[in-house]
């Protein structure tokens, strides 16, 4: 798929799970994204995982709205003070809090686990040229991007390696309190700042030495191409948000 | 101090199936005093290895005993131990230069010092940076108040290595010392290491040039594929070729070219060594 129409599709998901009121839409909303996912033939491991390091953050969210929720409600089933408690519609809302997470959380790791970080900067340095009117820099800002993410991995290496050499030099970084901790940082962030100073330029220098002259007159390694998939998809999501849509009309209340 | 591993295994991720291993199976035994050279391609698990015995990586399966020190992290003195280990075996990295990260070359070198003997006086701190920086080849009032960023290559190498020395560690390990010095900074860093040896320490070198090697160690491992295919002295160990990848040194190389036109030499394999063998040869030959 054209990596610019799965970043639209994607805002177009976000937005449809924020329009859903009741259960029905998240049914459809579930429904698509699993189909999604398993048609993207991704490892359903991998998006697990995703959601798996954002769980904290639900369970926060959840508790929070179990408890301090204050919309109108029928029932309540348990309380302390004027402001704790459990009433109806806070459990409807921690579940549907729970749910959009979830799902939004789901989304966008299928984006970035069927696009690489190239096609994405070039995805969105595509969808944000019209900007160049008003003489924003898209170009540059889609390299910036797409440096940042080349180099984390290489800064990641040289920070383990810097974390070792002054292990070895007796350096302690797990012990103390914060501002020893703090202090002990010194000794791997400056190595590490001047090896970013460095590579930076040698990255220039190659970058000149190989007539880099910004985005003008620039042709492409890989065109990007709307295809039938991209059809297909935009319907489904259009499908997707009309029921949506349909599904709060007639189902007023929340169930 | 001496080093004995037994059946170290490491992998950098355990948990998973069917996982790569960076080393397997590794027994060796290195004694106080030697010059010790390990070798082998990229990605033999040589830097793996020597990061085991500065208990930078944890002991997953195996035994390593580094002296008096056991490095089973079930070991209950494990943690207690770890700085004591570390002021003895000091490890310069590949590249050291890019460690350095102090004010002044002064600060830098006693980094290690100030973190392992916290109580000593500014005196003796003073004292022993001197004696590092010099043993370097540097002299210590030209440099110690200059910032290690204005030093040419060589000289952030050797403050590097002045770091690691100043507190005079009972084992020095260097991954890939030379690597990127001219022949002249190679020498003199030889050199270096021969006359730091001198009170029976042990030195262990990590390097992929077999000409290095030979010249320097007294022992040498070969490691191929996280295994240490051949443990010995140069010459037993280079008689043939022990992986495609890697290349006899020159000597080696010119003793067996000679053998095939019918030329014995029994030397070792150090340059030294062999031209005066071919000259006692030559010279037996002319008498005649
Ligand atoms: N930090 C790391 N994470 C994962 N794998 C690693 C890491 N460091 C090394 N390896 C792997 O372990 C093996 C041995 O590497 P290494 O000990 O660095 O070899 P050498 O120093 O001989 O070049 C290699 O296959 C390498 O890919
Ligand atoms: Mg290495």
């Amino acid at each position: 798929m054209d990596s610019r129409v799965k970043i639209l599709l994607l805002i177009a998901y976000f937005v449809a799970i924020f329009l859903v009121s009741n259960f029905w839409g998240f049914a459809v909303a579930g429904a698509f994204i699993v189909l999604a996912i398993l048609f993207a033939r991704v490892p359903v491991i991998s998006v697990l995982k995703s959601v798996k390091s954002i769980l904290f953050l639900v369970l926060f969210t959840v508790i929070l709205n179990l408890f301090f929720y204050s919309g109108e409600y029928k029932v309540i089933y348990w309380q302390v003070g004027d402001f704790i408690q459990i009433t109806d519609s806070s459990v409807i809302f921690s579940a549907f809090m729970a749910l959009r997470l979830t799902m939004l959380v789901m989304g966008s790791s299928l984006l970035t686990l069927t696009t690489t970080p190239v096609e994405l900067t070039d995805g969105i340095e595509s969808l944000l040229s019209p900007l160049k009117v008003i003489k924003f820099p898209v170009h540059e800002l889609a390299l910036i991007m797409s440096i940042a993410l080349r180099f984390i991995p290489t800064l990641a290496d040289e920070t383990e390696r810097i974390i070792c050499a002054q292990k070895a030099r007796g350096g302690d970084f797990e012990s103390g309190g914060i501002a020893k901790r703090a202090k002990a940082m010194i000794p791997i962030l400056i190595p590490l700042l001047v090896s970013s100073f460095r590579r930076a330029e040698e990255l220039g220098d190659a970058m000149d030495a190989r007539c880099y002259s910004g985005s003008k007159g620039r042709t492409r390694y890989k065109k990007m191409k709307i295809g039938y998939r991209d059809v297909i998809a935009t319907v489904l999501v259009a499908v997707v948000i009309f029921l949506i849509v349909y599904f709060n009309k007639i189902f007023v209340g929340i169930i | 101090m001496r080093i004995i591993c037994k059946d170290l295994s490491f992998s950098y991720e355990p948990k998973k199936k069917n996982t790569a291993y960076a080393l397997e199976n590794v027994s060796l035994t290195i004694e106080e005093g030697e010059f010790f050279g390990i070798i082998g391609h990229t990605g033999s698990g040589k830097s793996t290895f020597i990061q085991h015995l500065n208990a930078l990586v944890p002991l997953q399966s195996g035994e390593l005993l580094v002296g008096e020190f056991d490095l089973d992290t079930k070991n209950k003195q494990y943690k207690k131990n770890l700085k004591a280990l570390r002021s003895k075996v000091g490890m310069v990295f590949q590249y050291p230069e890019y460690q350095l990260f102090a004010e002044s070359v002064f600060e830098d070198v006693a980094f290690g010092l100030k973190n392992f003997y916290p109580e000593l006086s500014l005196k003796q701190i003073e004292q022993k940076v001197k004696y590092a920086i010099e043993l370097v080849g540097l002299n210590y009032y030209q440099i110690k108040d200059k910032s290690p960023f204005d030093l040419s290559g060589g000289q952030k190498r050797r403050v590097a290595i002045a770091g690691v020395l100043v507190t005079d560690p009972e084992i020095l390990v260097m991954d890939e010392p030379v690597a990127g010095l001219d022949p002249v900074g190679k020498k003199e860093l030889m050199d270096l290491l021969h006359s730091f040896k001198k009170g029976n320490k042990t030195v262990i070198i990590v390097s992929h040039d077999m000409d290095e090697v030979c010249e320097n160690c007294s022992r040498i491992a070969i490691m191929q594929g996280g295994k240490v295919v051949k443990v010995g002295k140069p010459s037993e160990v280079f008689t043939e070729l022990p992986d495609e990848n890697l290349e006899l040194p020159v000597v080696a190389r010119l003793k067996n070219a000679l053998k095939t036109k019918g030329v014995e030499i029994d030397c070792k394999l150090e340059s030294d060594d062999f031209i005066e063998e071919i000259v006692k040869k030559y010279k037996e030959r002319n008498g005649r």
